[in-house]
């Protein structure tokens, strides 16, 4: 019985929470494993156009919620969904159109777009501060739990309860979605295929009729779907705050480089080797040791490795440990 | 390489955050001109062509190259003499800033890279002239991106000039040997269906069994009707399958007639043939 709670209480306070967490990072990753590979630059703007994406959901959310529409059980966000992706696909086609294009004329480093995409990232950044505000948001509404802690202990008479959020429940659904969708367009459309060719070889896939622009125009697209979506998801899950979305971009890029830059397959489990080596390093072991161990054995303090507001750090560390050994990643990256 | 200084990346060699892999040196990726009419002349002339990469200097100067249907047209000269800048200048990759560019009775100077694809050209580069990535097969597809019908007719005869391909046709172009790459790029450009075929060193780092194989395809893809433009470093044998030949020197055309005229010609054959 002690084993059971054991894993009770490590699935409630770790594994839901970091394959909640994972599939968000997952979906930022996929982002800017695309831009990566297709633009050539890593993105210093995703982050902050998460938080474009969302923040326009969010609006929307609010004039749908002050009119009474709402979806049930599920989170209003979810029909405002659709709205913040058009958004947040207006203002990449928009920022590429007015800044990037330039850089792509003038056959730029992609090292120089890196520089570009940060200053970028100032002014998306400036952008969302200054329409919602710097502060916290809530806007999820519906059935908070699909399984309550109190009702998990009721039905199955173990100590510890088992709570899924419906946010947890529809990150996870979402996410799966998304990326099956992502994969099918990638390897069996036309045009997935064209931006894969466009990804290995710029100059032959010109030679092939496939123009350059669409392509770029394509990736946006997909990139700002993918944005919203993660940045939707994790404002419902967490809270919206656009500073968190601009530190989000370290565990999104560890996440990327962890498994592989450009590798698509790379981005989803570097989300989840994050994710949970995050949980997993700041959470406070007493209570699942108390379970497993001999009394005699039981550890008087929290066992927490670190704090939770050195939660960055891991992801620091991890690749910082990834670059050392083994550079391109846990999935070999660059094969879009 | 022409003072840009986007061009320039300060010595960056890290390639977490840039992706220098596979970006294009193409030019006027953009450009939205329209063909026009222009009737007679050779199928495919580039005419008195001068122009470079980018800002940079003029690399040719008033270059001439043409094919008619039927013929296979070979430029040859020394490195450095601007063979491959002229197969791209056709091709509107690169900057024409005099002369023009025919097709089928068409000026097709304004059209960019892309459109000229569209317009029946079929280009095979030198260097990384297949999808390492894709598979064979997907490499055939990519070939067919802009044609709307059902290639998959295309798709079995080149199976059958190539037929290697056809067993490797779902493993990775890039894993394949440098004779079955070329195959794959020249069957690449094949599916287009082109109205000309431009092969930039098609022989370039194969064993000289699969030099002869490969002679011997082309000869058959020209005798199917489609012109071949070809640039080749192995002058002497080039010439000899050649209807017309071009030798540039320094970006102008030195000398040209016929193959045999060349292969004839003693100018020719002390400078560039050893003797």
């Amino acid at each position: 019985m002690d084993f059971l709670n054991a894993i009770i209480a490590l699935s409630n306070f770790v594994i839901v929470p970091a394959i909640a967490y994972g599939s968000q990072l997952a979906l930022g990753a996929l982002g800017v494993t695309l831009i990566y590979s297709i633009l050539r630059f890593s993105n210093f703007a995703h982050g902050d156009t998460m938080a474009f994406g969302a923040m326009c959901t969010i609006l929307v959310t609010w004039v749908f919620q002050s009119v009474g529409i709402s979806f049930g059980p599920l989170p209003t966000a979810l029909l405002a969904l659709p709205f913040g992706i058009l958004a947040c696909m207006a203002l990449v086609l928009v920022t590429d159109r007015a800044v990037y294009r330039f850089y792509r004329d003038q056959k730029a480093k992609p090292v120089i777009l890196v520089i570009v995409s940060m200053g970028v990232m100032f002014i998306m950044n400036g952008i969302v501060r200054f329409i919602i505000g710097p502060g916290d948001q809530r806007f999820a509404d519906g059935e908070r739990f699909i399984m309550s802690a109190r009702d998990f202990k009721a039905w199955t008479g173990l100590s510890e309860g088992l709570a899924i959020r419906t946010s947890q429940g529809i990150t996870f659904v979402t996410a799966i979605i998304v990326v099956a969708l992502l994969f099918w367009f990638l390897n069996k459309t036309r045009t997935g295929k064209s931006m894969r060719a466009y990804s290995d070889n710029e100059d032959l896939a010109l030679l092939s009729g496939i123009n350059p622009e669409r392509v770029v125009m394509y990736t946006w697209l997909i990139v700002a779907a993918l944005a919203t979506v993660a940045g939707v998801l994790y404002g419902l899950d967490k809270s919206f705050k656009p500073f968190t979305y601009f530190q989000l971009l370290l565990p999104i890029f560890a996440s990327a480089i962890v498994g592989g830059l450009g590798n698509p397959i790379g981005a989803i489990a570097g989300g989840f080797v994050i994710a949970f080596s995050e949980i997993t390093i700041t959470y406070a072991w007493k209570k699942v040791l108390i379970y497993l161990l001999p009394e005699s054995l039981e550890p008087s303090t929290l066992v927490q490795l670190l704090s939770t507001d050195y939660k960055f750090a891991v992801s620091f560390v991890i690749l910082l440990i990834v670059l050392l050994f083994r550079p391109t990643g846990l999935f070999k990256g660059k094969a879009l | 390489m022409s003072g840009n200084p986007y061009q320039d990346d300060r010595g960056n060699k890290d390639a977490s955050i840039a992706n220098p892999k596979g970006q294009g040196t193409a030019e006027n990726t953009r450009k939205k001109g329209k063909a026009t009419p222009a009737p007679g002349g050779p199928f495919l002339i580039g005419d008195t062509m001068t122009g470079g990469y980018g800002k940079g200097p003029d690399i040719l100067h008033d270059c001439t190259i043409a094919v008619n249907p039927g013929e296979i047209a070979v430029i040859v000269g020394p490195n450095g003499a601007g063979k491959s800048t002229a197969m791209k200048a056709v091709f509107g990759m690169l900057n024409v800033h005099s002369g023009s560019v025919r097709l089928d009775g068409e000026d097709i100077t304004a059209l960019s890279p892309q459109d000229r694809v569209i317009k029946g050209m079929g280009f095979v580069p030198q260097t990384s002239n297949i999808f390492t990535s894709l598979t064979v097969e997907e490499n055939l597809e990519m070939g067919a991106f802009i044609r709307k019908d059902d290639f998959r007719e295309t798709m079995h005869q080149i199976y059958d000039l190539f037929p290697i391909l056809k067993d490797k046709r779902n493993q990775a172009a890039g894993e394949l040997s440098g004779g079955q790459r070329q195959q794959v790029a020249v069957g690449r450009a094949l599916m287009t269906q082109p109205k000309v075929l431009m092969l930039d060193e098609p022989t370039a780092g194969v064993s000289p069994i699969v030099m002869d194989e490969l002679f011997d395809r082309i000869i058959d893809v020209a005798r199917t009707g489609i012109p071949i433009l070809m640039v080749e470093q192995n002058a002497r044998q080039a010439l000899e399958i050649a209807d017309r030949g071009y030798v540039l020197v320094q970006g102008r055309n030195g000398y040209s007639g016929t193959g045999k005229e060349l292969l004839a010609d003693p100018e020719v054959r002390k400078s560039f043939l050893g003797g």
